[in-house]
């Protein structure tokens, strides 16, 4: 991590944070009760469980039979829901471990409940092959073991032993790394708690420290972690599109299944992560470290991933074209021609037509849009398997045996029952853990905390050129002056006082320290634009004419300032500065609610 | 043993302050117990003069055993012990071999690791370490001497590095 | 800090000299290139072409990907990779030549050009309106000319960064976001169309949907190999003191990733057609397994083994040699891997075209017995790529496969061609070099990408 960070760059962590505010902000949610919102959502989400529960029962206890599959469509919905929560569960580890090789900061932010999101979708996932085969209570006869059935192996040929292979090693992998990660989180919500509560995480933080040593040692396993995780990830849905390429049906056997696949998994787990973060900042207060910043990162993953999955499905329609195979040629006439179009319908409108709207920032940056766009993108995703899975075997080589599949109840039912499950499992999650990873965000605060990062930043790091050790020193200087003046004695102090102390600091506004600051550095500024009537365009002006700081506007004179309005030309001698210094004022004492109140009275910066 | 280890430490409010600490302890030859840190801090390391990690060593052994377990146990089962023919296919698939050799690579790779590390750390599930103070998780950074038969001199002298060197607190502790 | 490349004389006649070889060798194998000397040639022509263009697109295209993804320590060496990306309009000029023979016909590369053999083979009646001289010609100039447009726009914003010098809004970045945008959705599903025409179509009746990645992920490679090898070339001379062992360790990650995951295409393509051995699919990589078996085991040694056992190690990233080293290797693996992907198709088309009938053995050859014999053939290729029956095929194949050099391993004059373009190329992207700062001073970036440290290696190089 360089200590440099180009002034371009937003902040990623808003709100003017301290290391123990964020420590306060994101262990604090395991330490409260429950508020109602959460309370509600886990009741239907039980309910949800308990109805899946009793069908998957029903359908070990009637067989498959209960389920609408036949002897031409043999999978439907069970093989659909597996393929889309394995597609989901692929996010987690790739914000984990490929935005971690690419050196992405912004992947903190969401790292940790992406990757609790893809254990409880795999989960999820390995539901559906147990109960598909029929006799769930055999399932283990899909392991290689010695066995009394003769030396009888499992075919090691099969790709849909390779898919065994491929969900348990993921799974394992992902909990690792997931459990590797919290165990410094779950140290400080040790450190915090009393009594009981210490006992278990006293158990679950593995006795960490926090020693240099361990440090180290953790980083370099998270990112060799990363390293062999990111081949699994793409390993793990390539192995899934396997069980369809290496097939010899029309519609399955394509090779650009692999990446293509991998792609969708990728789109699909970034739509999902979105849905619950979305969720998550806004029941959790998270939005100072989940910003709009993030939010537009994954959209913009969105709209990449929508537009590759887009190129793989124009592809496969033209070489299904250009092979010249009349078999290729009717699958791929039956998905967009044939009785199921809806669904070809559903799956281009949702994962290619729709997600280019997120080519308007402004699109990226509304929740609202993004809110609603996840949940597209995750219907037209399951549109994608189903329209890949059952479509295709509706319509085989021989037309005598091509039917048609509906779902019933029971079917429908294990799929709610499964969101159930993960979303049961997810809320005890934000229940019982840091849904933010801390010490991470801790350790990139130095270079994305809007207080050294963005346009508000104290300083721009931009033109100085010396070592990186120097600017954060520098930096880090009269931050300290700014913020944790009151910390800075050298005698130790009694434990109230370092509450109180806290608190002081949690009132500590971003405004606030600039103030605070102005006596300190020379080259600080303020955001001029705060003040109603003022632009950037003007903003600029200003600081050139030699106002840079609210307390140097309110002291102007009004001739001065509006000497510099005349001498920029036309467009600017029209605007009044008449309120700027009283606003200044107000600004420069910190006075905001009462600046607010003016400002709402004023009209356009004018009486 | 553990019992009467007695340690004297400072906890800094910044990393920067304990950087600058570490620094001048290593210059001045004080001999370190260990620093404590709320989250793995950029360039303490080489300051301390560890080593690099060798976990990746672990890893590549684990990896590799893994490759070998999976490619010869396959090898095995379908050229020796019950061969059997699968679409056509030749008794020795290496392609077909492929996907599951790559999954238990990346398996026995990972779990060897973590459990390496886990292990070397001293580390796991029920191990209660003593905590010097309960900030360290929080936002106070540590930096910790051994007191073990120390003459008060050289504790006080210890004690005015600590507040020279900017700690906001100083602590006794026997653990 | 020296900021301003200057292209020496005698670079420049070291290059020009190679390009001089490179020439002779080109028409000594139009003279004297053994039996389908014609056909070698303008295969090694479109072979060469090829590669080289590819490489400036996909310079063009991870420059966008560098611009939108906000990355920041690329920035040190952006202009190597704007430099790369003007070589597009050289390639684009021969192409022009390979587009006027398809409809003069004075070279054979593509079988589908051939009237009457696509009047007699209903799989290839079934593509003309895609395998067409018309097409082929007006869709490689619209997408090779749009890539031209935007390979410039990037150069020339990238430019406008040092005219405006400090801009706190960064509008010329901010422009190059905007067509950096617009760069990824269309240069990813053009590039498609382009390798279909150029190269699969090589092979007239076979198909595969990953192809066109997986000769993407070739290119790809071959621009970080180049990109690497240039810096490595530019710091030995006392350029670039900017760009650090960091830079190249990141790099060298990136050879490393894209090798493995140049190898996962590979196998995936592979792998499906061997699973589901459908003949009209097999037949592919049957003719080459059996009659260019160092084509095809060495792609795999050259651009999988090798940089996979030696950039495993951290260190091996962090040394100039070794990685240079494995770049050098690893390019002309993937000039290899584009000779595999060409050569066995066309020298089939050259058997067809000279020798009438007799050169067929389970491929193009004998198509225009139409489809029956398609299916009959693809029931043998089938037999002979699981390695059992087919002896009838095998005879038949050994009477016909005697060795071409130039088409079943590269010969000295194919390595003669290649330094040539590769000199061409060179001299194109140290002209541009030389137009301007190699220091883009004023990217938004550049003081993260001064500062760009790798993390987790060993202390002792820390410091």
């Amino acid at each position: 991590m360089s200590a440099v960070v180009s002034p371009i760059r937003e902040p990623l962590i808003t709100g003017n944070k301290t290391y123990h505010q964020i420590t306060e902000d994101l262990c604090g949610p395991t330490e409260k009760a429950p508020n109602l919102a959460w309370i509600i959502a886990f009741i239907i989400s039980i309910a949800f469980l308990t109805f899946g529960v009793f069908c998957i029962a029903w359908t070990i206890w009637f067989g498959i039979g209960s389920w609408d599959l036949n002897r031409t469509i043999g999978w439907g919905w069970d093989i659909t829901n597996f393929v889309w929560w394995i597609g989901i569960g692929h996010a987690g580890t790739l914000i984990s471990a490929i935005l971690l090789l690419f050196r992405q900061k912004w992947r903190t932010g969401v790292n940790r409940a992406a990757e609790a999101m893809t254990i409880f979708a795999v989960l999820c996932a390995a539901l559906f092959p147990g109960i598909h085969v029929g006799r769930a209570w055999v399932v283990f006869y899909f392991f290689p073991y010695p066995n009394t059935r003769g030396p009888l192996w499992p075919n090691f040929n099969s790709p849909l032993l390779w898919d065994l292979f491929a969900i348990s090693t993921y799974f394992t992998v992902s909990l690792l790394f997931w459990y590797t990660g919290l165990v410094p989180d779950f140290a400080s919500v040790r450190d915090r708690a009393k009594g009981f509560r210490k006992k278990i995480y006293n158990f679950v933080s593995f006795g960490w420290t926090g020693s240099a040593k361990h440090w180290q040692r953790w980083e370099s396993l998270s990112l060799i972690l990363a390293g062999i995780a990111t081949p699994l990830v793409l390993s793990v849905h390539t192995i899934v599109s396997f069980d369809f390429a290496t097939s010899v049906i029309p519609g399955w056997h394509t090779t650009i299944f692999p990446p293509y696949f991998v792609a969708g998994a990728i789109f699909s787990g970034f739509a999902m992560v979105l849905t619950l973060m979305l969720i998550t900042r806004k029941i959790l207060n998270l939005e100072d470290y989940i910003t709009i910043a993030h939010i537009e990162s994954m959209n913009k993953i969105i709209l990449l991933t929508g537009t590759i999955v887009g190129v793989a499905y124009l592809t496969e329609l033209f070489i299904a074209w250009y092979s010249g195979y009349i078999y290729e040629q009717f699958a791929f006439y039956n998905r967009v021609f044939g009785p199921y179009w809806w669904s070809y319908v559903g799956m281009m409108s949702c994962n290619v037509l729709s997600p280019q709207i997120f080519w308007s920032k402004k699109m990226r940056r509304n929740i609202f849009v993004t809110f609603v766009m996840s949940i597209f993108i995750n219907i037209g995703m399951w549109f994608e398997r189903f329209v890949i899975i059952a479509t295709t075997l509706a319509r085989d080589y021989l037309p005598s045996s091509w039917s048609w599949y509906d779902p019933t109840w029971v079917e429908i039912g294990i799929y709610l029952g499964t969101m159930g499950i993960f979303f049961t499992l997810y809320l005890l999650f934000t229940r019982v853990a840091p849904v933010v990873a801390a010490a991470e965000v801790k350790s990139i605060l130095k270079t994305s905390g809007d207080q050294y990062a963005g346009k508000n930043a104290h300083s721009h790091g931009h033109g100085h050129g010396h070592g990186h050790h120097h600017e954060t020193t520098h930096k880090v200087e009269y931050d300290d002056t700014a913020d944790s003046a009151p910390l800075s004695a050298a005698t130790p102090m009694p434990e109230t006082k370092v509450e109180e102390v806290t608190e002081v600091v949690e009132e500590n506004t971003m405004e606030k320290v600039v103030e605070e600051s102005i006596g300190i550095i020379d080259d600080v500024e303020d955001d001029l634009k705060k003040i109603e009537g003022i632009g950037p365009k003007i903003e600029g002006l200003l600081k050139a004419g030699g106002f840079k700081t609210f307390a140097a506007l309110a002291g102007a004179d009004l001739d001065a300032i509006q000497k510099i309005l005349d001498d920029a030309g036309p467009r600017y001698r029209i605007h009044d500065p008449a309120t700027w210094s009283a606003q200044a004022k107000m600004a420069a004492e910190g006075r905001w609610e009462e600046l607010q109140k003016w400002q709402d009275e004023l009209d356009g910066g004018k009486e | 043993m553990k019992e009467n280890q007695e340690v004297l430490f400072g906890l800094y409010d910044d990393e920067t302050e304990l950087l600058e600490a570490v620094k001048q302890a290593k210059a001045e030859h004080l001999d370190i117990m260990d620093v404590y840190t709320p989250f793995p801090v950029h360039g303490l390391d080489p300051i301390l003069g560890l080593e690099e990690s060798r976990l990746h060593i672990a890893g590549f052994i684990f990896g590799a055993l893994g490759t070998l377990t999976a490619f010869l146990f396959m090898t095995w089962v379908f050229t020796r012990d019950w061969p059997v023919i699968f679409g056509g296919k030749p008794y020795w698939s290496v392609p077909a071999f492929i996907p599951i050799t790559f999954e238990l690579t990346v398996l026995f790779a990972a779990i060897g690791m973590v459990v390496t590390f886990y292990t070397i750390c001293g580390l796991g599930p029920g191990v209660t370490n003593p905590v010097l103070d309960e900030r360290i998780s929080d936002d106070k950074f540590c930096l910790a001497f051994q007191t073990n038969g120390a003459s008060n001199d050289s504790i006080n002298s210890l004690k005015g590095f600590l507040q020279r060197t900017g700690a906001s607190e100083v602590h006794q502790k026997v653990i | 800090m020296n900021k301003q490349f200057t292209f020496e004389g005698k670079q420049k006649t070291t290059l020009i000299a190679l390009m001089v070889l490179g020439l002779v060798c080109m028409v000594l194998t139009w003279f004297a290139g053994g039996q389908f000397a014609h056909e070698r040639f303008w295969t090694n022509f479109l072979h060469n072409v090829a590669f080289f263009t590819g490489i400036s697109f996909l310079a063009v295209f991870v420059y966008a990907c560098k611009v939108l993804a906000y990355s920041g320590w690329h920035s040190a060496f952006k202009r190597v990779m704007e430099a790369i990306s003007m070589f597009l309009p050289y390639g684009l000029v021969f192409m022009l030549i390979i587009i006027a023979g398809n409809y003069l016909g004075f070279h054979h590369l593509y079988h589908w050009t051939d009237a009457a053999a696509v009047e007699a083979d209903p799989i290839l009646k079934g593509k003309a309106s895609f395998l067409n001289s018309n097409f082929y010609a007006i869709y490689t100039i619209l997408v090779v000319g749009m890539w031209i447009i935007f390979a410039y726009k990037f150069r020339s914003l990238s430019l406008q960064e040092d005219e405006d010098g400090e801009d706190d809004n960064f509008t010329a970045y901010r422009r190059m976001k905007k067509w950096a945008a617009w760069f990824l959705p269309l240069g990813g599903f053009t590039s498609a169309g382009i390798i279909w025409l150029w190269i699969m179509s090589i092979d007239a009746h076979w198909y595969s949907t990953m192809f066109a990645w997986y000769t993407t992920a070739s290119w790809l490679v071959s621009c970080v190999a180049i990109i690497i090898l240039l810096l490595i070339y530019l710091k030995s001379k006392g350029y670039y003191s900017f760009v650090t062992q960091e830079h190249l360790h990141d790099l060298g990650k990136y050879l490393f990733g894209f090798s493995v995951f140049w190898t996962y295409l590979w196998f995936s393509q592979y792998m499906l057609i061997w699973y589901a051995n459908v003949g009209e699919e097999t037949v592919y990589f049957q003719d080459r397994i059996r009659e260019f078996p160092v084509l095809f085991y060495g792609n795999l040694l050259i651009n999988f083994v090798l940089p996979f056992l030696v950039l495993m190690r951290n260190d091996t990233k962090r040394k100039f040699g070794t990685l240079g080293f494995v770049a050098v290797a690893v390019l002309f693996g993937h000039w290899f891997d584009f000779f595999n992907m060409i050569k066995p198709g066309s020298l089939k088309a050259a058997q067809h075209g000279h020798g009438g009938h007799d050169g067929g053995h389970g491929s193009e050859g004998g198509h225009d017995h139409h489809g029956e014999l398609l299916i009959q053939q693809g029931t043998e290729a089938k037999a002979q790529f699981m390695g059992g029956g087919g002896h009838e095929v095998a005879e038949h194949a050994a009477e016909a496969g005697s060795f071409f050099m130039g088409f079943d391993i590269p010969g000295l004059l194919e390595i003669g061609t290649f330094l040539g373009f590769g000199a061409l190329f060179l001299f194109v992207v140290l002209s541009a070099l030389a137009k301007a700062p190699l220091y883009p001073e004023f990217d938004p970036y550049i003081q993260e990408s001064l500062h760009h440290e790798v993390e987790q290696h060993a202390p002792a190089e820390h410091h």
